[in-house]
């Protein structure tokens, strides 16, 4: 995925996406974000995962470790935090050609409600959405439907033993190691 | 005979304080309980039990200026210990002494329930975990809130506090929690205590600057936290040893 370089506007660590999301849609930014989880020992937590967005809303997802994009890579992307994210503002004209991959776009209000974990965030994302937008993305957004689809993704999280497995010994190493840090 | 559960989530925002005040008032039918604010940087437990104006607070508590019955206040059955909210009251309270009040406040009283931080990024935000003997998981049914209740627990269970058991809150109607909250228990220490709804009446009594039992007793989000209460078996430890036990709490020797 190619998208031209920004200005920089923010470069933080935060302990949850949703933060950076509920910020960038307040904003109405038109730009990036990139985001990097200090999670290095994980699956998958190599790479970095991009979120483009256009007056805030969320247009495409992709992660440089899996090189995967849509829904798939928010998949990749959810992972305990902390990330260090960086957000780049851009004007609309630059993003207009990146825009056109069709296969690396989520619906507006998937990054919210499956990074951010936040429904509430999620909705008024879509609301925020022009209706362009909403047309265009899968109908199983809107509400009733789109609680089952989330539903579902939560549910194929579970699926994967695997990954959980490798949250929960992360966390054990990481709670071991400051254990001694902060002297308990 | 005390048994101390923090109310813990990692993600921000999942229930925590609306729960330790529910769970709190639910339990209060059956025993001596006591909530204490240990979100000592962001407090807002006092919102919730309608003490925004109490004068002495754990902050002073923790900064060695009151004794901690000064900062303790009988309201909707609980006996509860509010913090408070100024960045001042923050900086000079000694994290640590929050040791010798869960002690001294275990001598008195049957649960200490410790509304705890969002987040396990510093000493202060994890001390109620490793003080606690179980915590009480609140999670939402999406991936980051699980993932982070994940952490929690193994955290805990790292530092020698176990798993008492999970709480679903702000459960949508279109979600069918069975099959995600089935799921989810294969990867945690304990069951599921109770789903509790997303509610209206939820966020009108923190509004309300009320907790959501004496708000709505009768509402659904009402009824499953008494749920929850109800599926908490209490382990209570023997009395007499409660405040060494709290005053000496450490990670075990094995790390
Ligand atoms: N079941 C529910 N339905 C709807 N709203 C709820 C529910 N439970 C809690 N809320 C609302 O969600 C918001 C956050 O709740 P609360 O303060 O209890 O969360 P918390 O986990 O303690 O947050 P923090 O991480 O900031 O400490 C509040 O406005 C509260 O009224
Ligand atoms: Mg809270």
């Amino acid at each position: 995925m190619k998208v031209p370089r920004g200005r920089l506007d923010k470069s933080r660590v935060v302990t949850d996406p949703r933060d950076t999301l509920a910020d960038v849609l307040d904003r109405e930014l038109t730009g990036y974000a990139v985001f990097e989880s200090q999670e290095t020992l994980l699956l998958d937590g190599e790479g970095r995962g991009l979120i483009t967005f256009t007056d805030g809303v969320p247009v495409l997802v992709y992660h440089t470790g899996t090189d995967r994009g849509g829904p798939p890579a928010l998949a990749d992307l959810a992972i305990p935090g902390p990330y260090h994210v960086s957000i780049y503002a851009l004007d609309a004209a630059n993003l207009e050609s990146a825009h056109e991959a069709a296969d690396l776009r989520v619906p507006p209000g998937m990054p919210a409600e499956r990074l951010g974990g936040d429904p509430a965030l999620a909705d008024s994302t879509r609301r925020a959405a022009s209706d362009e937008r909403l047309r265009t993305t899968d109908s199983d957004e809107s509400s009733a439907e789109g609680g089952a689809t989330e539903q579902s993704a939560v549910e194929a999280f579970l699926d994967d033993a695997e990954k959980i497995e490798a949250i929960k010994q992360q966390a054990r190493s990481e709670a071991h190691e400051r254990a001694q840090q902060w002297e308990f | 005979m005390v048994e101390v559960f923090a109310v813990a989530s990692g993600k921000g925002g999942t229930g925590k304080t609306t729960s330790t005040v529910a769970l709190g008032m639910a339990l209060a039918d059956r025993y001596d309980v006591t909530v204490v604010d240990a979100d000592t940087g962001m407090a807002n437990l006092l919102f919730h039990a309608g003490l925004s104006d109490a004068e002495t607070t754990l902050h002073d508590v923790l900064a060695d200026d009151a004794p901690v019955e000064a900062a303790t206040y009988d309201r909707f059955g609980l006996t509860v210990v509010p913090c408070g909210t100024s960045l001042d009251g923050f900086r000079d309270a000694n994290p640590d002494r929050l040791r010798d009040v869960v002690a001294t406040l275990a001598e008195e009283t049957d649960i200490i329930l410790l509304d705890s931080p969002p987040a396990l990024d510093s000493r202060t935000a994890v001390l109620p975990i490793v003080l606690a003997d179980r915590i009480v998981v609140v999670l939402q049914p999406t991936i980051p809130a699980i993932s982070d209740g994940l952490k929690v627990q193994e955290y805990a269970t790292t530092y020698d506090t176990d798993v008492a058991g999970l709480l679903f809150n702000k459960v949508r109607a279109s979600e069918s929690i069975e099959r995600v909250s089935e799921k989810t228990e294969r990867y945690f220490d304990g069951p599921t205590l109770a789903s509790v709804p997303e509610s209206e009446r939820a966020r009108e009594a923190r509004r309300a600057g009320r907790p959501l039992l004496a708000h709505a007793p009768e509402c659904e989000a009402a009824t499953a936290y008494r749920a929850a209460a109800e599926a908490l078996t209490v382990q209570n430890g023997a009395a007499d040893d409660a405040a060494d036990r709290f005053r000496s709490a450490v990670i075990p020797e094995s790390l």
